[in-house]
């Protein structure tokens, strides 16, 4: 059953939450909403679709400490960091979450898992919200996503004329909804829920394309499709399923820490080998890398196109080469 | 999370570091039981010396050595180069094994041919000492190996006295050029396959080296009529995770750290050619 929130309880709930631990959810800062740490007087967007950047760095931060070193004399100490804190991620979009189930097919489902990543997921607690209203950069539905469901999700939640409607789906949502359990109306009797949310399709025509590509990596498209790219990274950014990542040092002889950070595929030095070799050398073999592991190396071993159709590098990209572009050049377009 | 971080090293020490070249030197490294971790030839760890970082390198040595790791390093950037630098006795981070290793079962009851170039003979060593190991369920053993110059030959004794005795098997060594000092047989690794002639009949080609070299020697073995099946060799990219999450070496649908770093030829046609 559907309880209701009324909107003027929402900062009691924030508050709530984020007294049981870090509570994430999308915040506005001037022209950008990002998920970020609730805390009293930020600017909750829960209108907002989508957010600028995704909000894989709720599982996945862009900067994470795993292990501190020391060093004295000729003895190395590696300690590992270990962070044990219940999360709470509100308002996530069903695409979003989409993006997360195909991360966890590499991060949690490939051996060995990855035991920073599988952390936070087991840790945190998700509010999904559907969406109301998509934004014009949208096409989730291209890859068969329902906008107003998140089956991965502990609650769901519906945005409605006086607030937010909650509705749990695990045992977690339920453990969720008990504590916020004061500040919700018994009596839930909107049914004021859109379940009718259209997205754009862009023409887009995806069925075969992953087939289609594996003979085409010598494709003359390629030759063409990367000139006008900068190299700037922002589509990997931004992209809720990019996952790459470097791993660094910071510190001194003495001590110092070990930290992961998001990497991109995008930039030269990604592939750059120590004597000089580099297998992807210029922006034509790192457009082509980045188009080829969504739409085609990603479906051969995962069976889906790792695009959820959220828009953010149809925004982002400073000269629109984005992926909508990418699956225009290469043919996925519907006929006629 | 502890060991269950895949991410997060040991500790190993420095035993001893020997030059082997100008620019190559090898490291012996062990924990308090000995190796760290049980691995196959051709599987590779990743060594760090903070605050430089971390790096991935083949295991040199054979599994069947068990109070230490080998590994010979050749001074190319910021890891290799502290690694030269450290001394008996200092402790460095390490995890692993990363890879397929060696398909050392379907070798099996095979004549065995490894080529190998330069630095290239560090995972050849690994298989070919665990061959010598298991001498009697290989066939015969050929080894060509060659650098550019006399001086740029790895593990010197071995390629020079050890293998040579051991028992059906032959090694040939090669220099690029003329050396006032070298008798042996002068000319590239490549041509120097081609002119022995190896036939492909029961016979599994394994080769590494510098990409150059793997590239004329896979066409000289194809000459020979070798299947790509029976042709192995192993890649090198460059890693970060070594668990197949970071995409560096991601290479169509496979991740070299983890499904490979050795693919048979057969393999390698499949995948696109970005190595």
């Amino acid at each position: 059953m559907k309880k209701l929130l009324l909107k003027e309880k929402w900062p009691e709930l924030w508050a709530l939450l984020a007294h049981e631990g870090p509570l994430y959810l999308p915040v506005e800062e001037g022209s950008v909403v990002l998920y970020q740490l609730w805390q009293e007087g930020v600017k909750v967007n829960l209108e907002a679709v989508n957010s600028t950047v995704s909000p894989k760095d709720i599982f996945l931060p862009r900067e994470e400490t795993y292990l501190r070193y020391s060093c004295q004399g000729e003895m190395l100490d590696l300690e590992d960091v270990e962070s044990d804190e219940p999360i709470i991620a509100f308002a996530l979009h069903p695409c979003d979450l989409k993006a997360i189930e195909m991360i966890d097919r590499v991060f949690l489902n490939q051996d060995p898992p990855d035991a920073l990543y599988k952390k936070r997921r087991e840790n945190t607690t998700v509010v999904a919200l559907a969406c109301r209203q998509p934004d014009p950069y949208c096409f989730c539905g291209v890859f068969g996503i329902d906008p107003t469901d998140a089956p991965g999700a502990d609650v769901m939640a519906y945005l409605t004329e006086k607030g937010l409607l909650l509705e749990e789906q695990t045992a977690k949502g339920k453990i969720l909804l008990e504590k916020a359990a004061p500040l919700l109306e018994v009596e839930a009797d909107e049914t004021n829920i859109t379940v009718d949310v259209k997205t754009q399709d862009f023409g887009l025509q995806v069925e075969g394309l992953p087939e289609d590509l594996q003979e085409r990596f010598n494709d003359p498209v390629w030759d063409d499709l990367f000139r006008s790219c900068l190299g700037c990274g922002i589509c990997t950014y931004v992209c809720p399923t990019c996952y790459c990542f470097d791993v660094e040092d910071y510190g001194h002889e003495e001590g110092g820490e070990r930290f992961r950070c998001w990497d991109s595929c995008m930039f030269g030095h990604f592939t750059q080998m120590a004597g000089g070799h580099n297998p992807r050398p210029s922006r034509k073999e790192r457009v082509r890398q980045r188009f080829m592991h969504k739409l085609c190396y990603y479906p051969e071993t995962y069976g889906e196109i790792a695009c959820v159709g959220c828009g953010r590098c149809l925004r982002s990209c400073p000269v629109n080469l984005d992926i909508v572009q990418a699956i225009k050049a290469l043919g996925g377009e519907k006929v006629g | 999370m502890g060991k269950a971080n895949p991410l997060m090293p040991q500790t190993v020490t420095v035993l001893d570091i020997t030059t082997e070249t100008p620019d190559v030197k090898t490291l012996r490294v062990a924990g308090k039981e000995g190796i760290p971790f049980d691995f196959m030839p051709g599987q590779c760890a990743m060594l760090s010396v903070p605050p430089v970082g971390e790096a991935i390198f083949s295991i040199t040595s054979s599994p069947h050595c068990r109070d230490c790791l080998e590994f010979s390093i050749k001074r190319v950037g910021d890891v290799s180069g502290v690694l030269h630098e450290l001394v008996s006795g200092r402790q460095l981070g390490i995890r692993g094994p990363y890879g397929n290793g060696f398909p050392v079962d379907e070798m099996k009851g095979k004549d065995l041919l490894f080529i190998g170039g330069g630095i290239g003979l560090a995972p050849l060593r690994s298989l070919i000492g665990y061959c010598f190991a298991n001498r009697e369920e290989y066939g015969h053993i050929d080894i060509v190996y060659g650098a550019r110059s006399p001086a740029d030959l790895v593990r010197k004794s071995e390629i020079g006295e050890t293998w040579p005795e051991q028992p059906d098997s032959t090694v040939y060594l090669t220099v690029d050029a003329e050396f006032p000092d070298w008798s042996g047989h002068v000319g590239f690794v490549p041509s120097y396959v081609s002119e022995l002639a190896f036939t492909p009949e029961n016979r599994i080609a394994v080769t590494c080296g510098p990409p150059i070299m793997i590239k004329f020697v896979l066409q000289a073995l194809e000459k020979l009529n070798f299947a790509p099946e029976h042709v192995i060799t192993t890649l090198e990219m460059r890693m970060k995770c070594g668990v197949g999450k970071c995409g560096r070496c991601n290479l169509g649908s496979v991740y070299v750290c983890k499904d490979g770093p050795v693919f048979s030829l057969a393999q390698l046609n499949e995948l696109p050619s970005e190595y």
